[in-house]
C-alpha cells in the first residue's frame, strides 16, 4: 500500500514504548500492533487524534504518501 | 436469539447429515440391484421401492444401463452437495460468519448444483426419447429446480464474500 504508517519512528523519537503507548490512547495492544506494522486497513479520526496527542505531533508525522 | 440460531444450524446440520447418508444410501441400492439384474433380469423388476425397469432391460440392456447409470450418478452428485451443505455448516460460526472458506465452499455447491442440473436435463432427454419410441416406457421425470437454486447459493456465495471483505476491513480497521 502506498501509505506508510511511521508510527515506530515517532515511537522512537518521543522515546515511548508501545505499552505505554497503549495505556496513553487506550487502544489494545493487538490493535496498535496492526497499525505499527502497517497491516491497517483503515484509522478512525479518534484514533489518531489520541495518538498525535500521546506522541505530541501532526497526522502527517505518522501517515506518509509513497509512490510505488 | 443467539442459542436459537445455533440450534437451528445444529439442526440443518443434522439434516444435511441424513440427506447426505440417504442419498448415499438409495444410489449405493440402485447399484446393488443393477448389479444383480446383469445376470438375473428379474432384479430390473425392483431396483428400489418399486421402480420397475424391466421392459427396458429387456428391449435393450445399454438404454437401461444408461438410465440406471445417470440416476446413480444425480443421486451421488446430491449426496456430495449434501456433504458440502454439512461442511458449511459445521464451519459457520456465529461471531466471524463470513469466512473465505464457508464463500468458496458455497461457491462449489453451486457448482455442483449446475452439473446437477446439466445430468436431470440429459436423463429426462433420455427418458423423454424412450418414451416416444417405446410405449411401454414410464416418463418418471425429474424436476429441473437444479438451475433455480444453483443461482441463488452463487448469488449469496458472493454476497458471502463481499460480507468476508468488509468483516476483513472492519478487523483491520484501528
Amino acid at each position: 500500500m502506498p501509505i506508510v504508517v511511521n508510527l515506530d519512528v515517532m515511537m522512537a523519537k518521543r522515546k515511548m514504548s508501545l505499552n505505554e503507548l497503549s495505556e496513553k490512547v487506550d487502544l489494545t495492544l493487538a490493535n496498535l500492533s496492526i497499525l505499527k506494522t502497517g497491516k491497517a486497513k483503515a484509522i478512525r479520526f479518534s484514533t489518531l487524534e489520541a495518538i498525535c496527542k500521546a506522541l505530541d505531533c501532526q497526522p502527517g508525522d505518522i501517515l506518509e504518501y509513497t509512490k510505488k | 436469539m443467539k442459542s436459537k440460531t445455533q440450534a437451528l444450524l445444529l439442526t440443518l446440520n443434522v439434516l444435511a447429515w441424513l440427506a447426505f447418508f440417504g442419498f448415499i444410501i438409495k444410489g449405493g441400492a440402485i447399484l446393488v440391484s443393477y448389479g444383480v439384474s446383469v445376470r438375473n433380469p428379474v432384479g430390473a423388476k425392483n431396483l428400489y421401492m418399486g421402480w420397475n425397469l424391466s421392459a427396458l432391460r429387456e428391449y435393450d440392456f445399454w438404454h437401461y444401463s444408461g438410465v440406471v447409470y445417470m440416476r446413480v450418478l444425480l443421486l451421488f452428485l446430491q449426496a456430495y452437495i449434501a456433504f458440502l451443505v454439512t461442511k458449511v455448516l459445521s464451519k459457520i460460526k456465529l461471531a466471524n460468519p463470513f469466512s473465505i472458506e464457508v464463500s468458496n465452499l458455497m461457491e462449489r455447491i453451486s457448482y455442483f448444483m449446475l452439473a446437477t442440473w446439466v445430468v436431470v436435463m440429459l436423463h429426462n432427454s433420455h427418458i423423454g426419447w424412450l418414451a416416444k419410441t417405446l410405449p411401454f416406457m414410464q416418463e418418471n421425470y425429474i424436476s429441473g429446480e437444479f438451475i433455480f437454486l444453483a443461482g441463488v447459493v452463487f448469488v449469496i456465495a458472493q454476497v458471502f464474500k463481499k460480507g468476508v471483505e468488509i468483516q476483513t476491513e472492519n478487523e483491520l480497521t484501528v
